[in-house]
């Protein structure tokens, strides 16, 4: 029986930074260990992570005092378990589904990607961030899930605002003023969309779950489309960003990546690397150990899987960018009940789709100086910007 | 101890022995075989462990189980009538000598 070591210093603000040296750090000394800043037991090894994660009765994500709840006015899937959680997610599966992406949205996404693309000047300096992973990550999730009426902007202030609030564990009330505005202006949206989905079925995630045989309740289905606003702007967007950053200053793996056209090999090691989403809680429903740690019920435990995916026990080297490492499993998805919905959409939207264009595009895109790129984040990470050459 | 054969797209076979208990899927990612990725770890919330159960063992491995269909439908590979997630099959006595073929993509 032991106590979880402390980590009395560290700040939330270090690990916004760079949590890498840290974690490293964490993995070789103190794999197991309390963070009081965030409130949480810190779990950064592989095995530890994905263990936790398969196991959704030791490990609940039901988190009874999450502000998630607060900023979505909903109990979302998120932190469900079970059969609940399991009916709410295969509600609207079908539309994320490797099939209807190839017969319904594969063709639109490469004419979104080209439009998006024709926009982006020549021989300038463009930040990428803004300018395409962004917009172009909205635009195809506004489709994916029937909300095409709406533009690039909203989606993304959505996004944000819901992440935001989600975020506030200190429940100040500013975030949550602007969630609900949000969340106002989204059920009206959503109300006005119905006839249309109602009148034309189609494979899109809001149509799937309004006309389903056994429909889930309205306000769930709200929570739903809410949940991938949320989850499903920020990752595609920060996953491109990574990956063109990682390719760009990395040439000679660039140039291998497009003559063996290993795109999909390209994705995989951008979002091992730097994961766009870099933690996940669970909760422990009754008293458990950990690897001889102690873990007292009812403590909420960290997930690192930015940690997890640059584990020694996994990976040679795993602080690098190298696209042709020898493959392990990476849990950049998450892993058990959990795991990401979107799995499918951004392999083929980002990894088979953006990716190839973008450089097929522009052959000669140069990032001149990546040192002025901001990396940020602890929950959610990647560059904040992406300044580069277009020729 | 049960015996487990997986053969690839290209033909090529690996036998390997498993425990009886454990499921296809945890027997093919403890032997690192090529083409089962079970992402979700055997939640039943990915359709990367996809197998064809071979015409011969169909009997044996019984039912879809609940749930499973509607996450087939989401495979990456073609969807046949032998279409499995191997998380769901669940290794006994009975499968020992159990011939499983694997999809040419799952993710």
């Amino acid at each position: 029986m032991a106590v979880a070591p402390v980590d009395e210093t560290l700040t939330l603000a270090e690990l916004t930074r760079d949590p890498y040296p840290i974690y490293k750090r964490m993995r070789a000394e103190t794999p197991i260990v309390q963070v009081p800043a965030a409130n949480r037991i810190f779990l950064t090894k592989a095995k530890h992570t994905k263990m936790v994660k398969d196991d959704p009765e030791l490990y609940s994500s039901d988190d009874p005092v999450t502000p998630m709840r607060r900023a979505f006015l909903a109990h979302t899937l998120m932190r469900k378990d079970g059969e609940e959680h399991r009916r709410e997610r295969m509600a609207m599966q079908p539309a994320f589904s490797p099939k209807v992406i190839k017969t319904d949205w594969a063709d639109l996404y490469r004419k979104i990607a080209a439009e998006y693309l024709d926009r982006l000047p020549r021989g300038e300096t463009v930040d990428l961030f803004t300018g395409l992973c962004g917009p172009v990550a909205a635009r195809i999730l506004a489709h994916i899930l029937g909300l095409d009426e709406v533009s690039d902007a909203d989606m993304q202030r959505w996004s944000q605002v819901l992440i935001d609030g989600a975020g506030n564990f200190g429940f100040a009330d500013e975030p949550f003023a602007r969630s609900d505005a949000a969340n106002a202006e989204m059920d009206a949206v959503f109300d006005s969309l119905i006839p249309r989905h109602m009148a034309e079925p189609n494979n899109s995630a809001f149509s799937v779950m309004l006309n389903a045989k056994d429909p889930i309740p309205r306000s769930q289905i709200y929570a739903n489309i809410k949940i991938a606003i949320g989850g499903g702007i920020n990752e595609p967007r920060d996953a491109l960003a990574t990956i063109i950053y990682g390719l760009l200053t990395n040439p000679d793996q660039l140039e291998e990546v497009k003559r063996q056209e290993a795109w999909a090999d390209a994705f995989e090691e951008g979002v091992r690397w730097v994961a766009p989403i870099q933690a996940s809680s669970r909760r422990a429903t009754r008293d458990l150990q950990i690897d001889g740690i102690d873990i007292p019920e009812g403590v909420t435990l960290m997930t690192i899987q930015a940690s997890a995916n640059r584990d020694e026990d996994l990976y040679e080297d795993g602080e690098a960018f190298n696209v042709f490492r020898k493959k392990a499993p990476h849990q950049a998805f998450g892993s058990g009940p959990h795991h990401c919905a979107g799995a499918h959409i951004s392999r083929r939207t980002v990894g088979e789709i953006m990716l190839p264009m973008l450089f097929e595009r522009f052959p000669g895109i140069k990032l001149d100086r990546p040192e002025d790129v901001v990396w940020s984040g602890f929950g959610f990470r990647g560059p904040l910007n992406l300044p580069v050459k277009l020729t | 101890m049960v015996q487990i054969t997986f053969v690839q797209p290209d033909g090529s076979r690996t036998t390997i022995d498993a425990n009886e208990g454990a499921s296809v899927m945890e027997a093919a990612v403890s032997n690192g075989i090529d083409g089962i990725f079970a992402e979700c770890g055997g939640a039943m919330m990915c359709a990367t462990c996809h197998c064809y159960v071979d015409d011969d063992w169909r009997d044996k491995t019984g039912e879809r189980a609940d749930g499973e269909e509607i996450m087939l439908e989401c495979a990456a590979a073609e969807l046949r009538e032998t279409s499995r997630l191997s998380c769901q099959i669940r290794l006994t006595g009975a499968l020992d000598g159990l011939v499983v073929h694997l999809p040419d993509e799952q993710a």
